[in-house]
Formats: C-alpha cells, structure tokens, sequence
C-alpha cells in the first residue's frame, strides 16, 4: 500500500496540530495549530483517495483504476473553508489584541 | 491535565492508525468515470463539485462571503495612529511582477475556463488570481494598488458573482442542465468571487498592519 506514509505523515500532522491547538496558551499558536492539523486531515483525505496504481479521476487519461473523485471534492471545499475560517478567526484575534492587549487565552478567561 | 492531553491524543493517534492499517472496513471506492459521462465532463472531481454535491458547492461559497464579510466588518473599525511601517520595495521585485503577471493571469483564466475537462477549476484559479494581486501589491504597495483597485466596486461585484453563482446553481438544479457550458461559467464565477475575497482579506490585513 504505496499511500501508507502520506497517511501516516497525515496522522502525525493532525496530532501534532491538536497538541499545540490544546497546549499551547496564545492564540496565534493555538491558530497555528489549528492550520497543521487542518493540513493533515486535508492530506488524509487526498491519500484516502488513492488506490495503488491509480490515475487521476479524468476521462481519457488512459486504462486502469481511477482514484476516488469525492474526497478530492471534499478537500476542494474543506481548503477553502479552512482560509476563510483562518482569515476570520485571525481577524478576531487582531480584534481582541486591540481591545484587551493580550493573546494568552488563560488571561483573557480570567479576566472574564 | 497534560497528561490527559496526551492520553487522548494518544488514543486518537491509535485509532486512526488502527484505520490504516485496514482493521476497519473501508468501503471500495466508485469508479467515478460513470458519474463524469453523466454530466457530460471529463473531470470526475469537476462533476462532483458542481454536479452531483452542488448544494455543498452553493453553502461553501455561501460560508466564504460570509466569513469574508466578517474580516470586512472586524477590520474595517481599526484605524491606526502613526505611521504604517513601510513595505520593501526592490527594482528586483518590481520587474518580476511585470514579467509574471501576464502569464499568471493567463494561467488563471485557463485554469478556470477548463475546470470541467482537466485538473482546475474555479478555486485554484481565484487563489491564482489573489497569488497575481498579491504579487501586484507586494511591487507596487498595497496602499497604491488600493487606490488603483477601488474596494466598494469590486465587493458589489462579488455580490453580484454571488448572486449569479445562486442563480446559476438553482437553474441547473430546478431544470437539470447538464452542460458543460453551466461549468465553464460557474467556474468562472468562483474564481471572480474567490480572487475577490482574497484580496480583501490581503487589503484588510496589510493596511491592519503595525504595532498594537
């Protein structure tokens, strides 16, 4: 199974993405985090897709299997929102860094 | 509490590896090739997109404006006192600009124009798009380029692209329009609406730049 490292490189990045996404107390690593392990699932999902051998899923492009065409669709959405949830959610923290001057999430719960 | 952490995730990264290693059925995968003749294209993933999953195409770009709408709206409000520290410009830069934007451009436009017959379509050619305004805005300035590329017009142009992206969606949906032509445009239409959005999202956060 030729698509075993792209998956296994994808679960490292997904975790590696929620240990900071969890551990780490400010905000635009917390982002940070988010955007690696978003990265990883996208790459999951791609390598999921793929069969051994397999070519691309378009017409004419010669015999044998074709990959799975509907993760490749879910990872054209799932890039797109991931930017527009990225640019929102940095807009938000630039936000909260103008009012409350401080990007440690630990404060800002305390401070309420 | 760290520890906890890094049980779950433990157990998480098992799982999945338990997924892998093929412990779990996983479904045989369609041979999409039928689906692609359906709608008369010969990008499965295009037929996909703005075929079969059309719904989730129309709310995908519905959550981009909307989230693009919302950098708009918690940007716009920040003014910033002083001087906005200045962009690097190089000669060096500035020719390579001229030189790239042509073709990228070009690029874009086909890229977009044969989502339906190859591998493209309407969001990697409006990231294309915002990659050239980009490029345009690191060699000119973002505040010259802004002048030039006035804002208001061009985000009701991307409410129009909406719109007619809706429009479009609904005609192919109420009246089964299988053609490649409903492709070619709602590629089009992303693209506009995707580049459109990048760039505001670019604009926003370069002139929010500076010290807090």
């Amino acid at each position: 199974m030729e698509s075993l490292s792209a998956l296994a490189l994808a679960v490292a990045l997904a975790l590696l993405g929620l240990w900071v996404l969890v551990g780490r107390r400010n905000l635009v690593w917390k982002l940070l985090g988010l955007n690696v392990a978003s990265g990883g699932s996208i790459l999951f999902l791609v390598a999921l897709s793929h069969r051994p051998g397999a070519r691309p899923p378009i017409l004419g492009l010669g015999p044998g299997p074709a990959a799975d065409a509907l993760p490749q669709a879910l990872v054209l959405t799932a890039i797109v929102i991931h930017f527009a949830t990225l640019a929102l959610a940095l807009a938000l923290v630039i936000l909260l860094t103008e009012r409350r001057h401080t990007q440690d999430s630990r404060k800002l719960e305390e401070e309420g | 509490m760290r520890v906890l952490l890094a049980l779950a995730l433990l157990g998480l990264g098992g799982l999945l590896g338990l997924g892998i290693a093929g412990l779990w059925p996983r479904p045989e995968p369609q041979d999409p090739e039928p689906v692609a003749r359906a709608w008369g294209v010969a990008n499965a993933v295009a037929a996909v997109v703005l075929g079969v999953r059309l719904w989730d195409t129309l709310f995908e770009v519905l959550v981009y404006v909307v989230a693009m709408v919302g950098v708009r709206f918690f940007l716009g409000g920040l003014r910033w006192r002083g001087e906005l520290p200045p962009v690097a410009e190089t000669p060096l830069l500035r020719r390579s600009a001229d030189l790239l934007l042509g073709p990228i451009l070009v690029f874009a436009l086909y890229v977009a124009a044969s989502g339906h017959l190859g591998p493209g379509g309407g969001f990697p050619a409006g990231a294309l798009l915002g990659s050239a305004l980009l490029l345009l805005a690191l060699a000119k300035g973002v505040e010259r380029l802004s002048q030039e590329l006035y804002e208001p017009r061009l985000e009701s142009l991307e409410y129009l692209a909406v719109a007619l992206l809706l429009f479009l969606g609904a005609v192919v949906l109420i009246f089964l329009v299988r053609a490649p032509a409903a492709f070619i445009a709602a590629n089009l239409l992303i693209a506009l609406e995707v580049a459109i959005g990048a760039w505001a999202v670019l604009h926003r956060f370069a002139s929010a730049r500076g010290e807090v």
